[in-house]
């Protein structure tokens, strides 16, 4: 497999030339000529064997096998399927969709057509981070545009099939990238990630069977039907075929978005496409799927490949494929509590153990990161994040939780370093008589200068 | 009927219907499952994780109330796991609780500390400073502590299934999440006080009850709540006084579900207020023996009527019935009824417009409809000797039409709790003292057509008697002025 033919990206391959977002463009480098042909004339099936037989995995995080997923579709419920695309990209340290939706939104639009002929949806949703302005102007406009031409609207490519085509803007919220959560935040509601099952194949958007993939699995989508189950496994590995888009950032000299075949070595991806670490650093470590991924040592980089699997087996995960590079004067602590604040943000606050969880992470790696927290609070964070993980609708506690107990399993020292024996504890060592009457009296009439304000209980109604 | 599946819960053997929950299953069965954000009326939200149990086969606990039973599932409600689960939880529900007990109305019946006793540690480790949440005025009847709160949704469901304004939803994200209203809308539904109830902590609280009472100071009983034909089971909180306190719902899934209206729980004011003491003749103060004595003398004379409200139980019906027919043939017996309005309907309750608890019962053993019986009195227009008025009506309206039926009387004998409008008005020769439905035992049939039985939840407040007592007074009085006959004779 990987002797196959010498690599060159795929989704990215027209992002640099001016003007890829255009109609114009896209057709004339033989776009929608594959949504053209197989659209009212394929089988749906067929085109759902294909997907299935690339072995495409889902490229959101979870990495669950696309063609599967959609042969899950419930069908036969007398309700309409939709297909929702989640652009919400908010994990930090990716950066991918929103190429594909700024350069190349035809891409993504001709991906939508065949999925939506695949799983015989005439109605498909594309939810936007709220902050992508310029990818939600620029979809738009393709969308207007493919409307103009026929390939979106009623009957499509002149065949008998409809497609309608909503573009939708978040308004912000991390956890609406969270597929059911989106799919509530389309509904209108609050972006509350729904219980599972039913999963979304079976009840999803407004109750009806609803089939959720990433911007880029949608983007793979038009080019494997355009070319094949075959072409897109003759890259990768085994169990995980075909090509992902990784987004480098860090301590690297050339942090970016690229395009490679997936199996190549971690360590391929930061000296050859990331240039090698800057000058004068060395590597600490590597965050390897975005800011939820357990962080890497450079021990375990050396023996990571960029497939799902090799990352499962070191006891992280591919992720949605954001690569965050820690180097040697990075102070932990502080990137410890720059997660946790992000996670405490961004909780939804719907399952206890996340709500409260992420907050006190935070408020934890807060004290570590001031330096002022207590030895016996080293093993606190790893009990309140193992008290979090698998105990929540969703998977943002176990996002919150899976970093602060690799970072604590990895970098235990770190955090000891920066605890001390607090105060009160050494007044309580201190024997009773070297405390003075005078000294007592004072903190009676002045009140303990420690006393914290306790007083949560609403004094009026 | 829906199919059965078999499944084990903590070992012992089950059969339940296969739409069940893992949760519904255990509480059906006995098995205590600890739960704040489920309810039984309400859709299922699976948000506060504290109801997890182990099920064999699955790596790790899983949430009772969203997991579907199914054929040979093992359950078990007990475990490292699970305990360590639970206690994980309770720890992450408390560390932001202001932990006010001893000012919160809720404490002595609060899931938390039920929970925290049962399932939690021993000691907090929770040091930093907790997150301040705003406290709010719902509305009329509710007041939230947004410290308290955790955000089980609970009256958020409420809002929207069964009381259908929506007024409630969950604002900012996180641990800084709480309860608001929409902008512009008031937490002012008929419904509303039942947010409070299933409020499991001290969040939403009742502003009528608000410091009122310690709950353990109070002691309750079972009663069925006479405002209107819907006829909710309510339980009835009392303090050491005797004082009615609160009214809460009990539920009953074929009548009132989980739910009461506010008007029902907060119309026990006439209970405690406006009294009639004691008999009256004349309007004078007067004992039982010469009150009893001047009614039967007044219920011989010619042409008496008797009217029964709707408000009165099945057997102070029947009892009256059976003590007119039997002692005075000629009178004859009307019903009447308290006003009638438009039913309040919402999508998980319906508040009768019937403000009468016993329409039904009165059709059953007087045989009468109210309306039209009180009509047929009415346009009779002929003088009435004595009106035999067997009133109970709190909080009654006089209408003109009863106003000219006691015009017509010669003298009314009133039966009633109140001393009220009723009592001043006209030609009310003798009063006797009855008691409120929380006094005295009865039955009242609702609209459904389901007659529910109810004890008295408290000491009588006055000298009254309910009527049942009263009649049968009236009937051995009237047997003591008559020779004696019989064996003994």
């Amino acid at each position: 497999m990987a002797d196959a033919t010498p690599f060159s990206p795929v989704i990215l391959k027209h992002i640099h030339e001016p003007g890829s977002h255009t109609i114009e463009h896209y057709q004339a480098r033989g776009g929608y000529e594959t949504a053209r042909n197989l659209v009212g004339t394929a089988e749906p099936a067929s085109l759902v064997k294909i997907v299935e037989d690339s072995g495409l995995r889902g490229r959101g995080g979870a990495g669950f096998p696309t063609g599967k997923k959609w042969s899950f579709l419930a069908k036969g419920t007398g309700k309409p399927a939709y297909l929702a695309v989640n652009g919400d990209e908010s994990e930090p340290g990716t950066f991918k969709d929103r190429y594909i939706l700024e350069k190349d939104p035809h891409q993504l639009l001709e991906g939508v057509i065949l999925t939506c002929w695949a799983i015989q949806s005439n109605h498909a949703f594309i939810y936007l981070r709220g902050e992508f302005i310029l990818g939600y102007e620029r979809l738009e406009a393709a969308v207007r545009e493919a409307k103009a031409k026929g390939f979106i609207g009623k009957n499509i490519f002149g065949k008998n099939f409809d497609l309608k085509v909503v573009v939708m803007r978040g308004a912000g919220a991390y956890i609406c990238g969270e597929e059911t959560g989106m799919l509530s935040s389309i509904e209108g509601g609050r972006g509350y990630p729904k219980i599972k099952p039913p999963f979304p194949a079976v009840s999803g958007v407004f109750k009806c069977p609803t089939i959720v993939n990433n911007v880029e699995t949608i983007a793979a989508v038009s080019h494997i039907l355009k070319h094949g189950a075959a072409w897109h496994k003759q890259w990768g590995t085994e169990k995980s075929p075909g090509f992902k888009i990784f987004c480098l950032s860090g301590a690297v000299k050339n942090p970016g978005v690229y395009e490679v075949p997936l199996g190549i070595t971690m360590r391929e991806m930061i000296e050859v496409y990331g240039g090698g670490l800057i000058e004068g650093r060395t590597l600490k470590a590597v965050i390897p799927g975005g800011l939820s991924a357990p962080l890497l040592t450079p021990e375990m980089v050396d023996k990571c490949t960029l497939d799902y699997e090799s990352l499962a087996s070191l006891g992280s995960m591919l992720g949605s494929g954001g690569i965050t590079v820690l180097h040697d004067g990075v102070d932990l602590m502080s990137a410890v509590y720059n997660t946790m604040r992000f996670y405490h943000h961004e909780s939804c606050g719907q399952c206890t153990p996340c709500r409260e969880g992420t907050g006190w992470l935070e408020k934890l790696a807060h004290k570590f990161h001031g330096g002022h927290a207590h030895s016996g609070d080293v093993d606190l964070v790893g009990e309140v994040a193992k008290n979090m993980r698998g105990r929540t609708i969703c998977v943002l506690a176990d996002a919150a939780a899976m970093p602060m107990q690799s970072y604590l399993q990895h970098f235990r020292g770190e955090f000891e370093k920066r605890t001390h024996e607090p105060a009160h504890v050494e007044r309580l060592r201190t024997p009773r008589d070297e405390i003075t009457p005078t000294a007592k009296r004072e903190s009676v009439q002045h009140g303990a200068p420690n006393v914290v304000d306790v007083g949560m209980g609403m004094d009026r109604v | 009927m829906t199919k059965q599946v078999n499944m084990k819960i903590d070992g012992k053997d089950v059969s339940v219907p296969a739409d069940w929950t893992v949760i519904k299953a255990c509480h059906e069965n006995s098995v205590e499952v600890p739960h704040y954000c489920y309810h039984p009326d309400l859709s299922i939200a699976g948000n506060c994780r504290i109801c997890m149990v182990g099920v064999k086969g699955m790596p790790r606990p899983v949430v009772a109330c969203a997991q579907p039973v199914a054929e040979g599932m093992e359950v078990s409600t007990t475990g490292k796991d699970v305990e360590e689960a639970r206690k994980g939880v309770m720890e992450f529900l408390l560390i932001n609780h202001p932990l006010d007990c001893p000012e919160c109305d809720q404490s002595g019946e609060c899931k938390l500390q039920d929970y925290s006793y049962e399932y939690g540690r021993d000691h907090g480790r929770f040091h930093e400073e907790k997150v301040r949440k705003s406290k709010a005025t719902m509305g009329p009847h509710v007041k939230y502590w947004g410290s308290r709160c955790i955000v089980c949704t609970r009256c958020v469901r409420f809002t929207d299934e069964v009381s259908g304004e929506g007024e409630l939803n969950v604002i900012y994200r996180g641990d800084r999440s709480e309860i608001a209203l929409f902008p512009g809308k008031n937490l002012d539904n008929p419904l509303s006080m039942n947010t409070v109830d299933i409020c499991p902590v001290g969040a939403l609280v009742s502003s009528d009850f608000l410091f009122q009472s310690r709950v353990w100071h109070l002691h309750s009983n079972p009663s069925v709540c006479a405002d209107c034909a819907v006829g909710c089971n309510s339980r009835v909180d009392m303090d050491a006084k005797n004082l009615i306190k609160r009214i809460v719902p009990r539920r009953n899934d074929a009548v009132n579900k989980s739910w009461m209206c506010d008007h029902g729980r907060l119309s026990f004011g006439y209970t405690h207020e406006n009294r009639l003491q004691k008999p009256k003749v004349h309007g004078k103060d007067a004992s039982w023996k010469e009150a009893r004595a001047a009614a039967l003398e007044l219920l011989s004379a010619p042409h008496s009527v008797a009217l029964v409200s709707a408000w009165n139980t099945n057997e102070a019906m029947s009892a009256m019935k059976e003590f007119l027919n039997t002692e005075f043939p000629s009178i004859r017996i009307f019903g009447y009824a308290n006003k009638t309005e438009a039913d309040q309907t919402f999508p998980g309750f319906t508040i009768s417009g019937d403000k009468n608890p016993n329409r039904a019962g009165l059709k059953q053993v007087l045989g009468v409809d109210p309306e039209a019986s009180i009509q047929a009195l009415a346009a009779e227009n002929a003088a009435i000797g004595t009106l035999f008025l067997v009133h109970n009506i709190p909080g009654f309206e006089l209408t003109r039409e009863l106003k000219a039926i006691m015009d017509r009387a010669q003298n009314v004998v009133l039966l009633d709790f109140a001393s009220g409008e009723l009592l001043r008005y006209g030609n009310v020769a003798v009063a006797l003292p009855t008691l409120t439905s929380f006094e005295k035992s009865g039955t009242f049939v609702n609209r459904q057509g389901i007659a529910q039985s109810f004890e008295p939840v408290m000491e009588p407040v006055t000298y009254g008697m309910p009527e049942t007592e009263i009649v049968a007074g009236l009937g051995t009085a009237l047997r003591a002025t008559r020779p004696a006959t019989g064996v003994l004779a």
